[in-house]
């Protein structure tokens, strides 16, 4: 049996097809670990253990037959629960939607389904994708596995600490301002956030709109590679989704990476990063150097708005996509039977949404209500159209940027989590891009196996333009042949 | 930019539009979260936007239409269990125009 700490989406197909193990053996052993130490970490809400046995001997069944499989058959994953599938809870760790089950799958899902990957369980996350921490979700915290006094990040924490933690292959999450890059920078593992419309939102439970991308957390770039290339592309039920004549992107070549141009935005180098952060994205320019890459500095001006801005329309949007959370036609809290329609919202929304979703919904309401509208969100969506004039402009001189993901390490539990101001700030990196609808991974600049004893993960940023997920992936690949 | 701060006043209005119920301490939470969160967009006054188009949507595409073609549904009647009151698999909601 494979040892699952080695197990990469690629290592896993290879063992399957050379029959060192079959899927049910895999699927089982991942089931056995989760029982005995998902209790410490909290990565999952839910485990669905009975379908994910029944198709991972599906793939069992297909290779004893010969059947031609592809590269994520049978491959187990572990999915957000803000990420419908038939059958299995879907409650975006909110209250409102503890006894919700999926009555359909979607667009990622139905992908998946036809490649005959294996879904082991629904992730924990900030209630409906709200938070950088986990803290925000009505069931439980997820703990960061380096370090358990930690937060994993957010709000895709529980799928990056289940990858870091051996409990999936990979998984998916969703990133509004930073919610695939951010945990997999404290978890140490790689998270890509593609271009807005490279992937379907189809039975995705919407936070902000005009941001929200589905995307993969997975141990290496190749991964993530994978993973993103099965779920991109056109869904009809998806009107913001595109077909991109996406390649391979998993078979970069060495003279393609070399005549990329790296840009270094000024303002992404501040005072307030920790020196950790600062030193571990230092070591990784040097390395890129050292391959032959060309480095420019260039200026986003607009950057220090870009917060102020996205805090303003994000609960806009956010105010009017929870408003459906009204208790008729499910999700009903704390009401008996004859109440008045009024009440029944009003109960609801009260009892069923925390603080965060509170704090949205009435900023949102705020900013979009007569008098102030003008003010905040029209004001809002001139500064993103500024924002993303300055990615614009400086794509024109570089080929992708680096940056740090977040200014600091993973935080402790309980030291943000009465702050949303501060709780707002660790987004500081991961944000502005978003305004432009630009794809970005996160890095680990080191791997797992490289880190000392008690030396918590840190991740660099690669921004790519519009649907040059390739560039970034590319570059990502041929990092992590450098090693250390 | 507008007043910086919401009026004990102005947040049971937007609690009401919103129709969320606020027990007192969260209406206390609240009014000082919004407070600090309104006064950081302060910095948004410095910048001049009048000349700037707003940004309003995560895309550039316009008009994207499908085949208006019939197809059959397979799901039909799912979601019907999660409805907190059905009758004969519909909906059953309070009356609407009631107070």
């Amino acid at each position: 049996m494979k040892a699952l700490h080695d197990l990469t989406i690629k290592k896993f197909h290879a063992g399957l097809l050379n029959k060192e193990f079959s899927a049910l053996e895999i699927a089982q052993t991942y089931f056995a670990r989760i029982k005995e130490k998902d209790e410490e970490i909290g990565a999952y809400l839910s485990l669905a253990e009975e379908s994910a046995l029944r198709a991972a001997e599906e793939v069992d069944v297909a290779i004893a037959k010969d059947e031609n499989i592809g590269d994520l058959a049978g491959v187990p994953l572990a999915i957000k629960d803000n990420i419908l599938i038939k059958g299995l809870p879907a409650t975006a760790a909110s209250k409102i939607l503890e006894n919700y089950i999926a009555a359909y799958d979607a667009g990622v899902i139905k992908k998946l389904k036809l490649q005959k990957a294996v879904f082991l369980g629904k992730t924990n996350l900030d209630e409906f994708a709200m938070g950088a921490s986990t803290e925000n979700s009505a069931f439980k915290t997820t703990k960061n596995p380096y370090d358990t006094t930690r937060v994993a990040g957010g709000s895709s924490g529980g799928s990056a600490a289940a990858v870091a933690a051996h409990f999936a292959v990979a998984a998916l999450g969703s990133d509004t301002g930073g919610s695939i890059r951010q945990p997999s920078n404290f978890c140490g593992v790689v998270g890509l956030n593609p271009t807005y419309g490279a992937v379907s939102r189809s039975g995705v439970i919407a936070m902000a709109s005009s941001l929200d991308q589905v995307g993969p957390i997975a141990k290496t770039v190749e991964d993530a590679a994978v993973l993103f290339r099965a779920i991109a592309g056109k869904d009809p039920q998806d009107a913001t989704s595109v077909d991109v004549d996406y390649k391979n992107f998993t078979d970069p070549r060495l003279e393609d990476i070399k005549q990329l141009t790296v840009g270094l935005p000024e303002e992404y180098f501040i005072s307030g990063t920790d020196q950790i952060v600062t030193r571990e994205v230092e070591t990784v320019i040097e390395k890129l150097k050292s391959l032959g890459m060309k480095f420019k500095k260039v200026s986003l001006p607009h950057t220090k708005y870009a917060l102020s801005a996205y805090y303003i329309f994000v609960p806009a949007e956010v105010s009017s996509n929870l408003a459906k959370f009204d208790g008729v036609r499910y999700g009903r809290v704390g009401t008996k039977r004859e109440e008045k329609l009024k009440d029944i919202y009003l109960k609801t929304k009260g009892e069923g949404f925390g603080q965060e979703s509170k704090r949205r919904i009435i900023l949102g309401t705020f900013v979009l209500s007569s008098g102030y509208y003008d003010a905040y969100y029209d004001k809002a969506q001139r500064v993103r159209t500024l924002v993303k004039r300055d990615f614009d402009e400086a794509f024109k001189d570089v080929d992708v940027m680096l940056t740090p993901v977040a200014p600091s390490t993973a935080f402790k539990i309980g030291e943000k989590a009465n702050d949303p101001l501060a709780m707002y700030l660790c987004d500081i990196f991961t944000i502005p891009l978003k305004l432009a609808g630009l794809p970005a991974i996160s890095i680990p600049t080191k791997s797992a196996a490289d880190l000392a004893q008690g030396e918590l993960p840190v991740g660099f940023q690669l921004i790519g333009k519009k649907w040059r997920e390739a560039d970034i992936l590319g570059i990502g690949q041929f990092y992590e042949k450098l090693g250390s | 930019m507008a007043g910086s701060s919401i009026t004990k006043h102005e947040l049971e209005h937007l609690a009401s539009l919103a129709r969320i119920e606020l027990d007192p301490k969260e209406e206390e939470r609240l009014l000082k979260d919004l407070g600090d969160i309104l006064e950081y967009f302060k910095e948004l006054q410095a910048l001049d936007t009048t000349s700037v188009a707003p940004m309003t949507g995560g895309t550039d595409l316009t008009n994207i239409f499908r085949e208006d073609m019939e197809h059959e549904n397979t799901n039909r009647g799912a979601g019907v269990e999660a409805f907190p009151e059905s009758q004969h698999g519909y909906l059953k909601v309070p009356p609407v125009f009631e107070e």
